[in-house]
């Protein structure tokens, strides 16, 4: 389903992807895993299309197609989805109005008519429910006020009502405690399909013990230098980034 | 120096309408002291930003058609959009003539809606002087004419709207100012509002025009509000690119009065708004709300003065501009504590959003403070959208263009939600989301 190729990015004028390959198929569930400053972020979003970072070289292609070629809202449309790891906060606007403008621009892609108000209010609660967010959250402007984790969560949600082809999750885990982390995971393992791709990015092992990848990649200065079945995660548990020598002050469990 | 024969004698001409003896004496007075001023230039203060905007020639110094005031229809009123297509209380004025077979309001015991010629001596009396006060809250400076005295000098009719102490209209009144351009001119529309205490109006001034003639503007309202009174106002300006629109809104608010005012517009070549709020009595409060939105060439000028006169009086100020293209948006707030306004609680915020380099804004707070125990806090804020919003929405889909048109709204959203009426809402909704799509286009 994605094919990445030799990809090189910068982001104002710094090198930070160098050469990344990657092959996922549909159905797939693949962790990248790295310390600090790695490239994981960067990949994200160049794959989402953020106009800040520059490709330098190299391919990506979703379903063939040159997705390098797409605009961001082209490759939304398309279905690449980015849960980001700092989702924006925008007062004014109503999550309840952010969300039914985005699955309208997306029906109206595929040639679907609009979803009427009374509609999408019921589509959107029952998603809620499903991340455990209060259906009080749609009414409040985009993420507003929101703590750590109820964000997270209105980003599965988000995931949940757009359907998305291929899910990016970035560092989804992070600044959540225990509980929220199992309620992100459930919404995750939700969106598991025969149809759909994941890659899950994160820095720390113990969202996997949720959701259990096919593949674990390590990234390091914007290489992927190891790949590898679940089992690979654990062992990056137990022996640290310095196994792969890797120097990463950030990674002591 | 510039002057024009926008000032000169040509306006001592004699209103198309019977006006009571106190209006007509009045309007000699103003017309002859316009004789000494000049129209205000780049050096008058406080049109340091719009004298260049103003463009007044002889012709515009003609009065617009009066349309006869007992035609059986209004002619043009049916081609216009107006919010007021259900409201039980509608008032109409073409070119500042009100049109009574055109209006709709109901009689309620304690409330008294009259045209200036239907006045008697009495009620002529006191709509002159709440005129003549409204004039003279704001002096002219430097020989130049301020916006009321023109009014005042050239009004054709007018409404006089009292409430008697306690009489509470619970639907909103609409006055629906029309203005009709088949040939360059003038009108002059003047509303005044007596709140008798603890009366309760909610007056909303839907500003329209139709035509394309270069024309002007000007109006004058008046509230004064006594004891315990609420009283709300609203403005909504959705004139065309030929229209010149300077108003001035005066409030006079006595002891435990409320007072809101909510302002939207985006019509015009140029719009000016003068609004000046006195709390003269203890325990007053006033909250006003603006937004101003700006396109094209757009050059939009308000200045609000609050003057807390009395002690222990509230003042809560939000104004919001948006500009786009080479457009203009002026703000100037400002906030004046009388020496015996102790307690005074006074607060304004105005924040800006520049849509391209080639738009304007300039805002200028001024606190002007003479009591000691005062509480009061003044904030301007200017800055263009953020590049990480609009990637989040365009990350789901949203296009760029309808990322930015979300966003733009969403800087004035909490102020639009706050305005009372569901239909003036919409229509501002409507409105602003219209003009922000071509705003957008246009880049």
């Amino acid at each position: 389903m994605l094919s990445i190729k030799n990809l090189h990015a910068s982001v104002e004028d710094k090198q930070i992807l160098n050469g990344i390959n990657l092959e996922i198929a549909a159905g797939e569930v693949h962790a990248i895993m790295g310390p600090n400053g790695s490239g994981k972020s960067t990949l994200s979003q160049v794959l989402a299309g953020n106009e800040a970072f520059e490709v330098t070289e190299g391919e990506v292609t979703l379903n063939g197609d040159n997705l390098l070629n797409l605009a961001t809202e082209q490759r939304a449309r398309e279905g690449v989805f980015l849960a980001f790891q700092y989702p924006v906060e925008i007062p004014g606007v109503s999550n309840l109005q952010f969300l039914r403008t985005a699955v309208n621009a997306m029906r109206k892609h595929h040639g679907s008519d609009d979803m009427n108000a009374a509609e999408f209010m019921k589509l959107a609660k029952e998603v809620s429910k499903q991340v455990d967010l209060d259906p009080a959250f749609l009414k409040r402007g985009v993420n507003e006020g929101f703590s750590g984790g109820e964000k997270k969560r209105n980003e599965i949600m988000q995931a949940l009502l757009l359907q998305p082809r291929l899910a990016i999750l970035d560092e989804t885990d992070s600044g959540l405690d225990i509980d929220a982390l199992k309620v992100v995971a459930d919404g995750v393992n939700a969106l598991r399909a025969p149809d759909r791709a994941i890659i899950m990015i994160t820095h720390y092992q113990r969202l996997l013990d949720h959701i259990v990848p096919d593949y674990v990649h390590v990234l390091s200065e914007g290489k992927i230098i190891k790949s590898g079945g679940p089992e690979l995660a654990l062992e990056l548990e137990a022996k640290g980034y310095g196994w792969l020598g890797i120097n990463d002050a950030a990674v002591n469990h | 120096m510039k002057s024009a024969s926008i000032l000169s004698s040509a306006f001592l001409q004699s209103a198309g309408q019977a006006l009571p003896v106190a209006l007509l004496t009045l309007r000699f007075d103003k017309a002859s002291a316009l004789a000494d001023l000049v129209l205000p230039t780049r050096k008058t203060e406080n049109w340091k930003y719009s004298a260049r905007h103003l463009k007044l020639t002889d012709d515009m110094a003609n009065a617009l058609p009066l349309i006869s005031a007992n035609a059986a229809n209004n002619p043009v009123g049916s081609s216009v959009n107006t919010t007021a297509n259900n409201a039980d209380y509608t008032v109409v004025l073409v070119n500042g003539v009100v049109q009574p077979l055109a209006s709709n309001y109901p009689t309620l015991e304690g409330l008294s809606i009259q045209r200036f010629s239907d006045l008697n001596e009495d009620d002529a009396v006191l709509a002159a002087a709440l005129l003549d006060k409204s004039i003279s809250d704001q002096p002219a400076k430097s020989g130049s004419v301020n916006l009321s005295q023109l009014n005042g000098a050239r009004f054709e009719d007018g409404l006089l709207i009292q409430l008697k102490p306690g009489t509470v209209l619970e639907q909103p009144l609409f006055v629906i100012h029309h203005t009709t351009a088949s040939h360059s001119g003038s009108a002059y529309p003047c509303i005044l509002v007596a709140a008798g205490s603890n009366s309760q109006l909610t007056l909303v001034e839907d500003y329209v025009s139709s035509g394309d003639c270069s024309v002007m503007v000007n109006t004058a309202t008046e509230f004064s509000i006594a004891d315990g009174a609420n009283v709300t106002s609203v403005r909504l300006n959705t004139e065309g690119q030929n229209v010149q629109h300077m108003g001035t809104t005066g409030v006079r608010q006595q002891r435990s009065s409320r007072f809101q005012s909510h302002s939207v517009g985006f019509g015009g070549t140029l719009r000016r708004h003068d609004l000046h709020v006195r709390l003269e009595g203890e325990g007053a409060e006033c909250k006003l709300n603006g937004v101003v939105v700006t396109r094209g060439s757009q050059h939009y000028d308000n200045h609000t003065t609050i003057e807390h006169v009395a002690a222990n009086c509230n003042s809560q100020e939000t104004y919001r501009n948006i500009a786009a293209d080479k457009s203009h948006a002026v703000f100037n707030g400002r906030i004046h504590i009388h020496q015996d306004a102790q307690k005074s609680n006074a607060n304004m915020s105005n924040k800006n959003l520049l849509l391209t380099s080639g738009a304007e804004i300039d805002t200028k707070p001024e606190l002007e403070i003479y009591a000691d125990d005062v509480l009061c806090a003044h904030g301007a804020t200017i800055g263009q959208l953020d590049k990480q919003s609009i990637f989040y929405l365009v990350s789901r889909g949203l296009s760029p263009h309808d990322a930015k048109v979300l966003l733009t709204m969403a800087f004035i959203n909490e102020l639009v939600d706050q305005i009372p009426i569901e239909q003036v809402r919409t229509t501002a909704n409507i409105g602003l989301n219209q003009f922000f799509d071509q705003a957008f286009k246009e880049v």
